[in-house]
């Protein structure tokens, strides 16, 4: 298909971002980030957690408005332009769930999206419907036209969303996560279906699947904290130091000392605290975790470990109760089963949650967010505000303060200073090195260290994976929904390489 | 004088706008948190205030032993009425209309009750006359009821802002209100807070009612009236904010008040155009698509 | 707020297999439809005089309660404030009896009305979305209800209108039955226009906005303004709604924007889950229980359909929904 530019100058990008940023307060989700996207261009964004893909995708759809920073879109200055004129402009998107008007049929939520039909119009216009079903053709999913979206099977349903998309006849395709919670075999699916695309399209996606990235994409662009790494073709990016460096996390600043917790364990043969038994989770249909079996032993720090979207955060969640866990799963504190316990109930029983993103409660004080959890009386162990407190010195100066007043670094300590509040036996980590500055992260592998010392069973979801090897006792590699590998930290430490190829770019990637 | 100075029409008027915003704070105050804290729109909140208004009419002996009968059979029938509530709302979790539905129906069926116990005309509610006259500032009479009133309401809403802003037990439902899974996680008992809530909330409405019938009277529809200005508040203070709602009762208070002095006819505008400025605004602070 | 009040993506969840929707036959529907007009148009030579009124009273909120439809059962929004619109046509109407007492025209002024104060309105109504747009649907038609009695022509009293003549040249209508005769052709018109609304691509696009609308923002449309527009168009059907009402009663009065009349019709827009034939029938049942059977109740027609609310927000409505579902919506 020959694509003449309407625009008179044909080697402009079709969608240039000049220091682009969007920032919340003094935190900024993208930071000055330029790229170039030419007309065909099959260019991909990676970046682990909190680096600001889906924030960026959201900035060029419109959703959000950039805070600082250009974006041209076929010679346009596109800023200030709200999402409908965009899409109608043709930038055309996904979500990371499927976004889908789920009551209609297939047909119909294709249909919605193609251009050129009255409003008033009682009958479709038949090309309107050839078009859509031309479009339901490219994505394989005329059989279920006639099925309403939501009885479709999940990757069907992304397939729809794909297909939704291209109705729109885009110049533009923002993909947003596409692989999320599909099974290998649709992944190769949809890699098909990408590069199957016609050479007008040009196609910007977003995703954690590195071996998809590098089979669809000729350009990939990594983002770290909002900012721009590199870009070059994916076997640049493979080979490139910062990367591995961006994706295993910053190196603390001290180096693993020699003394640590995993030499010097108190409770070497400790019975385990929290026996995770063939645990599964999903969202709307798409497996997240399947057979998870994990023990965790007091005075033991137990981290999982994984790429981005793996499922640590959902394993976190479901053990904590705060999203459900799927038939068959079993999970025992102390040999009692709590599967059947409500999130309240698994709290009072001895786990505490220091969860992803912190969640502390606007508007309460430090002082507050301390007082809130009360020790359950049966329990053996107690602990005073105050005795946390002298743990984290820096809170115990802002007592009065809540949590948008203080530093990230504070906020985390805050979380895991309520947790420990309610002197719980398991300690659940999630991500709590994410955004912090590496003399933090010191400090926090301090903490966790000597918590596991005191007889604290740790269970620690961690994508910064020499904070991990720092502290830990095992470690658990999740991939695929599953858990890879379990294996004694001592027996990593000294070649970590081996885990390098499961939580990076693999170096065997698919062509 | 500078007090003679300071009293004027206008002032008086503004005082009664005194007297009906913080009237209205202890009857939003309830709505907003049960609206924050447990989901629930309740459209029997106006009821609850007809109820405790009734009551009043009701014990009403012309002394202070009435009020004293009626304050504590108020407390009684708010905590009912807010645990029958709660009761009933309970089954529909995650389903709003189902709740107003269900919300509406109680309060259809007791306010036909009301008129066929009460009488379907309005009726007027003497305040104990002990406090019954009224005291000249400067050149105007006051009644002495409303200066008591306002006193009272003050310290209630002085009470309320202390209690959920400052102590553990305001925290907790506070914590609720930011993230109710986050406080489950923590040991938080989020389905006895949301119960909680909603008795302390009738209990406010029922108590308001009572201390508030001389002020706004029993009459058929008094409840859909207390209903959409408590709403009103609700909707521009911001759901589950006792500061909002403050700040907002007392605009409405003086909107309904030296408001039609002023411009008659207007309130209802300023009304409108105060929601619609909170919606936009508000707006604007949740975007779509925020990374979490 | 994030949660869909629509009952129909619940609806559409459950599953209905094919051969069960084929296990009705085609001519059913068109058959039941020809013997409820036949029924419908036989009235008056039926019953009593009071009945006919009370059949006319609920043609009246059988057209508000598709007003109400528009919005809920389309673009997801639950409206508490219609009858504020069904006011604002009642008024227009009226005013326009002083010059006019022909019926097609107080009809056309009304609808104008109706949609002139929706469009005003709804600027601030569509900003929110799910409970709070309950709430100030809820809080804007109370207001326009204090405006009324504020400063409506003849106060809280109200405003008498003649009686309306049908088509030039006919003769004033008096008796119930004729007046209901001409409500039943008004609101079968309305009907027509509503169901071939339901049809089109607009519709479409309001039923992708209530399920997901930032799908249907990406696909090159302004959902404000859409709902903008449903807004307005619902505002017509219930200021329509308001010129038959004073048909029926020659009366308005500022009550006729009162909460209860609203409540009515969001209710039996739900009785309906997404079906206008339903949201019709919902009306006219709810106005029997309130009307018809409160008043062999001694006067309890307020408990009557206090106990009707809560019989639909227990009842498993979503069954409901299942059932008029099963009648494919149209297909491209």
């Amino acid at each position: 298909m020959t694509t003449p530019s309407p625009h008179p100058n044909t080697n402009s990008p079709l969608l240039r971002l000049e220091g682009v940023s969007r920032s919340y307060g003094v935190r900024h989700a993208v930071d000055e980030v330029s790229l170039d996207l030419h007309a065909g261009a099959r260019h991909a964004i990676i970046g682990p957690n909190g680096a600001g893909k889906s924030t960026l995708l959201h900035l060029i759809a419109g959703t959000l408005r950039p805070t600082a920073g250009r974006i041209r879109y076929a010679g346009h200055d596109i800023r200030r332009w709200p999402p409908h004129r965009r899409a109608r402009a043709g930038i055309a998107r996904t979500w990371q769930h499927p976004a889908l008007t789920r009551p209609l049929t297939a047909a119909q939520n294709v249909l919605l999206a193609v251009p050129g039909q009255r409003l008033a119009a009682l009958r479709t216009d038949p090309r309107a419907v050839a078009a859509a079903y031309q479009a339901l053709t490219q994505v394989g999913l005329t059989d279920h036209a006639d099925l309403p979206a939501a009885r479709l099977a999940y990757g069907d349903q992304r397939r729809l969303e794909i297909a939704v998309a291209l109705a729109g006849r885009p110049r533009l395709l923002l993909l947003d996560e596409p692989s999320a919670g599909l099974t290998t075999g649709e992944i190769t699916g949809l890699t098909q279906l990408i590069r199957a695309l016609p050479a007008d399209i040009s196609v910007l996606l977003v995703d954690h699947n590195l071996d998809m990235v590098a089979a669809v994409a000729d350009t990939v662009t990594v983002l770290h904290h909002g900012r721009h790494i590199t870009t070059g073709t994916p076997t640049d990016i493979r080979d490139h130091p910062d990367v591995r460096r961006v994706y295993l996390g910053a190196t603390p600043t001290s180096p693993p000392a020699p003394t640590n917790a995993a030499s010097a364990c108190p409770h070497p043969t400790g019975a385990p605290v929290l026996r995770v038994r063939d645990l599964r989770a999903g969202y709307t249909g798409a497996a997240v975790l399947t057979d998870i079996t994990l023990d965790v032993r007091a005075g033991r720090v137990t981290a999982v470990v994984g790429r981005n979207g793996a499922g640590k955060t959902t394993l976190i969640n479901t053990i904590a109760g705060l999203h459900p866990a799927g038939p068959g799963s079993d999970i025992h504190l102390h040999g009692r089963s709590v599967a059947g316990l409500d999130t309240r109930a698994r709290a009072r029983a001895g786990l505490g949650l220091v969860p992803q993103g912190r969640r502390l409660f606007a508007g309460l004080t430090v002082d507050e967010h301390l007082a809130l959890p009360t020790p359950h009386p049966t329990r053996a162990r107690t602990v005073t505000p105050r005795q946390v407190l002298d743990l984290f010195p820096a809170l115990a100066e802002r007592r009065h303060h809540r949590p948008d007043q203080l530093s990230g670094g504070e906020q985390q300590m805050l979380a895991l200073a309520r947790a420990l509040v309610a002197a719980p036996d398991v300690l659940l980590l999630d991500e709590p090195s994410e955004g912090l500055a590496p003399a933090v992260i010191s400090h926090l592998a301090a903490i966790i260290t000597s918590l596991a010392n005191r007889g604290t069973a740790v269970l620690l979801a961690e994508q910064n994976l020499p904070l991990a090897l720092h502290v830990a006792h095992d470690i658990a590699v999740l991939d695929r929904a599953r858990i890879a590998r379990h294996v004694a930290t001592a027996d990593l430490r000294d070649c970590p390489d081996q885990l390098h190829d499961l939580l990076t770019i693999p170096a065997t990637a698919t062509a | 004088m500078g007090l003679d100075g300071l009293v004027n029409a206008y002032t008086i008027t503004a005082l009664d706008g005194v007297a009906h915003g913080l009237l209205l704070f202890v009857i939003a105050a309830g709505l907003t948190l049960i609206v924050g804290v447990a989901g629930v729109f309740s459209m029997a909140h106006g009821t609850l205030y007809l109820a405790g208004a009734y009551l009043a009419w009701h014990l009403a002996d012309g002394g202070f032993t009435g009020l004293t009968l009626a304050l504590a059979a108020a407390v009684a029938v708010g905590a009912l009425g807010g645990a029958g509530l709660a009761a009933a709302v309970r089954p529909l979790t995650d389903r709003p209309l189902d709740q107003v539905l269900a919300t509406l129906g109680v309060a259809y069926i007791a306010a036909d009750q009301f008129s066929t116990v009460f009488g379907a005309e309005p009726r007027s509610v003497d305040p104990p006359q002990a406090v019954a006259g009224s005291v000249s500032l400067g050149a105007f009479q006051y009644p002495v009821y409303r200066l008591g009133f306002i006193a009272v309401a003050a310290v209630l809403a002085v009470a309320l802002f202390w209690l959920v802003e400052r102590s553990r037990t305001g925290a907790v439902v506070r914590a609720v209100v930011a993230d109710a899974g986050m406080a489950a996680a923590i040991g938080l008992r989020t389905g006895i807070v949301r119960t909680g809530v909603l008795v302390g909330g009738g209990v406010l409405a029922v108590t308001a009612g009572v201390l508030g019938a001389p002020v706004i009277g029993p009459a058929p529809g008094a409840d859909t009236t207390i209903l959409v200005y408590s709403l009103i508040v609700c909707v521009v203070g911001g759901l589950g904010s006792i500061r909002g709602a403050l700040l907002a009762a007392l605009g409405v208070g003086q909107t309904l008040t030296l408001g039609v002095a002023l411009a008659p006819g207007a309130a209802a505008f300023v009304l409108a155009a105060a929601m619609l400025a909170a919606l936009t605004l508000r707006q604007r602070t949740t975007l779509p698509g925020r990374p979490a | 707020m994030t949660t869909t009040l629509t009952p129909s993506p619940g609806a559409a969840t459950t599953p209905t297999p094919n051969s069960r929707r084929r296990s009705i036959p085609v001519w059913l529907p068109a058959v039941a439809g020809a013997v409820a007009l036949a029924g419908a148009v036989g009235l008056p030579w039926l019953v009593n005089g009071y009945v006919i009124s009370l059949a006319a009273t609920g043609l009246v909120m059988a057209v508000l309660a598709m007003s109400a439809q528009v919005l809920v059962g389309l673009a997801g929004l639950p409206p508490l404030g219609q009858a504020a619109y069904l006011a604002v046509g009642a008024y227009t109407a009226a005013t326009i009896a002083t010059v006019t007492s022909l019926g097609p025209i107080q009809l056309l002024a009304a609808t104008a009305g109706g949609a002139v104060a929706a469009a005003v309105t709804g600027l601030l109504a569509v900003r929110a979305r799910g409970t709070t747009f309950l709430m100030v649907t809820f809080g804007l038609g109370e207001l326009v209800h204090a405006a009324a009695n504020a400063w409506a022509p003849g106060g809280s009293e109200g405003v008498h209108t003649p009686p309306v003549i049908a088509l030039p040249g006919l003769p004033a209508m008096v008796r119930p039955g004729w007046v209901y005769l001409y409500v039943l052709a008004c609101t079968l018109l309305i009907g027509v226009a509503v169901a071939l609304l339901v049809r089109s691509r607009f519709a479409l696009l309001l039923r992708g906005i209530a399920a997901h609308e930032p799908r249907v923002q990406a696909t090159g449309h302004h959902p404000g303004r859409l709902l903008l527009a449903a807004y307005v168009l619902a505002g017509g059907i219930a200021g329509a709604a308001g010129a038959l009402s004073i048909a029926v009663t020659r009366y308005v009065s500022p009550a006729d924007a009162a909460m209860g009349i609203s409540a009515l019709a969001l209710a039996a827009a739900l009785i309906g889950s997404g079906s206008m034939t339903g949201a019709c029938a919902g009306a006219i049942l709810l106005v029997a229980a309130r009307d018809w059977a409160g008043g062999l109740l001694a006067g309890h027609g307020t408990t009557l359909l206090g106990l009707c609310f809560l019989l639909l927000a227990y009842l498993p409505r979503h069954r409901l929904a299942d059932l008029t579902c099963r009648f494919p919506w149209r297909r491209p």
